[in-house]
């Protein structure tokens, strides 16, 4: 029960200019937001990209924010030769360290090799009861650059390209993100009108 | 006795100094300095520092080819370039998106710019009067636009009910 408005919708007064046309209200952060709440002393890690609206809206809610941009992380390594399956000694954090863990496009932007990886990996950072957060976004404009999710009020969310980052695009049906995630548990997901889809994954 | 009187070459006189006109020190790109810093004036760091800076109510600025490795205490801190530590603000940091950053901070404010290059635990004082919007305001805004509903497209969590 979300709202998607395009951009002949949006309304005038947006306060970015550069935001895309993908601007919604999103269940899965409401979900994400509520069980914050629940939680004390909450530890939540974001994988980036980092934006500062995002880490407003994270820091008030949680008494640990942790950012590392795996986004800017992987290009880096991309440029200098180095592999990707080198890119998780930046996620050098202890097992269990994390309440909740926001991957955002981050799978879609890797082989289904390292995807798997990261998903074993959240598997280890994240406490039992914790909650990992995955966005696909729909469209192809949308889908050809990387880009930040930027949480505004009630929820809405609007993404802001980053041009900034190169980093190719690995298109997953439904069912192959939820094979990727597996050793998470599936707990809800949806899909918006212009194919974006959000999910919401929980270690048991 | 000689009484010097100031000249149009006073004026020109190109020495360089570490303190500006507007009370700020600038640590030089040339200078790199191992240790503590403790000042009350406003600190720019072009070089290289490692150690511990406090500059209380005062704004430190990392420039984009400084590189600093401490633990800093100072009012408000604007990063350009590479730091490695933990900062404790009175107010505000701001990282830009040329800053490289890896350690703790503890603010009242931050500010990232996208293309930053962070890696952070980040704890924001939180304001008492300041409350963190209700979860229930986003439902209330879905009911009020029927038609442009999400589907909920798989839904494990119901499974078996």
């Amino acid at each position: 029960m979300a709202t998607f408005t395009t951009l002949a919708e949006r309304p005038k007064e947006h306060p970015d200019p550069d935001a895309t046309q993908v601007y919604y209200t999103s269940n899965v952060l409401r979900l994400f937001a509520e069980y914050l709440e629940r939680r004390q002393d909450t530890q939540v890690l974001d994988l980036g990209p980092i934006c500062e609206e995002t880490i407003a809206f994270l820091s008030r809610r949680v008494k640990r924010l942790y950012v590392c941009d795996m986004f800017l992380r992987m290009d880096r390594d991309r440029r200098r030769g180095i592999p990707p399956g080198r890119a998780w000694r930046h996620l050098d954090y202890p097992p269990q360290s994390f309440d909740g863990i926001l991957l955002w496009e981050l799978a879609d932007r890797l082989e289904e090799r390292e995807a798997r990886k990261l998903a074993e990996l959240c598997y280890t950072l994240i406490k039992p009861g914790g909650k990992v957060v995955v966005f696909v976004p729909g469209e192809q404009a949308v889908q050809d650059v990387v880009n930040a999710f930027v949480i505004g009020d009630g929820f809405r969310l609007y993404l802001r390209p980053q041009p900034h980052l190169d980093l190719p695009l690995r298109k997953r049906q439904n069912r192959n993100v939820l094979g990727m995630m597996a050793p998470l548990k599936s707990v809800k997901s949806f899909i918006y009108r212009n194919g974006l889809r959000e999910f919401l994954f929980q270690h048991d | 006795m000689l009484k010097r009187t100031r000249s149009e070459n006073d004026v020109m006189d190109p020495a360089p100094s570490p303190v500006s006109a507007t009370g700020k020190t600038i640590i030089g790109k040339q200078v790199a300095i191992e240790g503590g810093i403790q000042g009350s004036e406003d600190l720019v760091i072009d070089g290289t520092v490692r150690g511990s800076i406090e500059l209380e109510k005062f704004h430190l600025t990392v420039g984009p080819k400084g590189k600093v490795e401490a633990e800093i205490r100072a009012g408000n801190v604007t990063v350009s370039g590479q730091l490695k530590g933990n900062i404790k603000a009175l107010d505000r940091v701001d990282i830009t998106k040329d800053a490289d950053f890896n350690g703790e901070i503890k603010a009242k404010r931050i500010s990232v710019e996208d293309g930053a290059y962070v890696k952070a635990v980040i704890e924001v004082e939180r304001e008492s009067q300041k409350k963190v919007e209700p979860v229930g305001k986003a439902i209330d805004s879905f009911a009020s636009a029927p038609g442009k509903e999400s589907i909920p497209l798989v839904s494990e969590g119901d499974k078996g009910k």
